[in-house]
């Protein structure tokens, strides 16, 4: 159990950036009209930051990484479930590793 | 959520970060996405600047589920409506939402609900980064792939429609070129912006 305090500017700026986003809606409300067209701006932001950091991992993952990916999709089109995809994948990943693909 | 803590908890982990960190992390940011995104740029030696970017753009959907109930919240005073708004997040936002539109009037409700998620959470975290300590090698469990499985289960989640498919496509290619050029913990920011940039420039409105 440490606390390093060289991480606690950046926890701290985290949580403000956080807050700010909770907090900011509500805030913002009173000057600004959401526009259908800033909508679709925000709501296209998580999406593309997940593609930012599966797209990296992709290029430079092995085949284990791969099959954990291919896995991963192929669990999600099945069942839909995010947290069952994720062990799937996370499976995958382990078992291609033990038989040293 | 407890489940999603537990995971949180092991992808601190496998980042280095202590039981403590993680939970107060957990505790303090209160957003699954954005903290895994973070510790992932964490690991990449990302600095503050390219951490609060990746928060505030994972977040951003935050302003548009508190846009959404001022009407409703906006009828209690700002101490408690703020208050609130520490605690909201995806599945409670979504829980409200529906019960406000079933006629739900008592803004408790969005309160009590976000503290519900709040608790497993934290819980969750603490459980996970504790049990990552007993894990002696994480890569043969494949624990270090955590991170990319989440990314990836969550960007089909967010898959919703043919729309998303040019800011996809535009992130990938950003975050493909950019990882060549000069990998670091703002590749994912920049995909996130083109990734903004291309549904912004795509929308058309729909009259």
């Amino acid at each position: 159990m440490t606390l390093r305090t060289e991480l606690l500017p950046l926890l701290l700026a985290l949580t403000l950036a956080s807050f700010a986003c909770r907090a900011g809606g509500f805030w913002l409300m009173r000057f600004v009209i959401v526009t259908p067209r800033l909508r679709a701006t925000l709501a296209a932001a998580p999406l593309a930051v997940m593609i930012g950091i599966v797209t990296p991992a992709a290029l430079r993952g092995g085949l284990a990484e791969i099959v954990g990916l291919a896995a991963t999709f192929a669990a999600m089109r099945l069942w839909r479930s995010d947290l069952l995809a994720m062990f799937v994948g996370v499976a995958a990943v382990a078992l291609a590793r033990a038989i040293q693909l | 959520m407890f489940v999603w803590g537990i995971t949180f908890g092991l992808m601190g982990r496998d980042a280095g970060l202590s039981a403590l960190e993680s939970t107060l992390m957990s505790a303090l940011v209160y957003s699954g996405t954005a903290q895994a995104a973070t510790v992932g740029g964490f690991a990449a030696g990302a600095g503050i600047l390219a951490g609060m970017a990746t928060v505030l753009m994972l977040n951003a959907r935050y302003l548009l589920y508190g846009a959404s109930l001022r009407p409703w919240l906006g009828e209690c005073g700002p101490a408690q409506a703020y208050a609130t708004l520490c605690f909201l997040g995806d599945a409670n936002w979504a829980m409200a939402t529906k019960a406000n539109a079933e006629g739900e009037r008592d803004a408790a409700f969005i309160f009590g609900s976000g503290v519900s998620m709040y608790l497993p959470w934290i819980a969750g975290t603490l459980s996970g980064a504790i049990a990552g300590n007993w894990i002696a090698d994480p890569r043969t469990l494949g624990i270090d792939f955590l991170l990319v499985a989440f990314c990836a289960a969550m960007a089909m989640d967010l898959f919703k429609s043919r729309a998303d498919l040019a800011p996809a496509l535009t992130a990938a290619l950003v975050a493909a070129l950019l990882d060549r050029l000069a990998p670091s913990g703002w590749t994912l920011v920049a995909a996130g912006l083109a990734g903004g940039l291309a549904a912004w420039l795509r929308h058309k409105d729909v009259p």
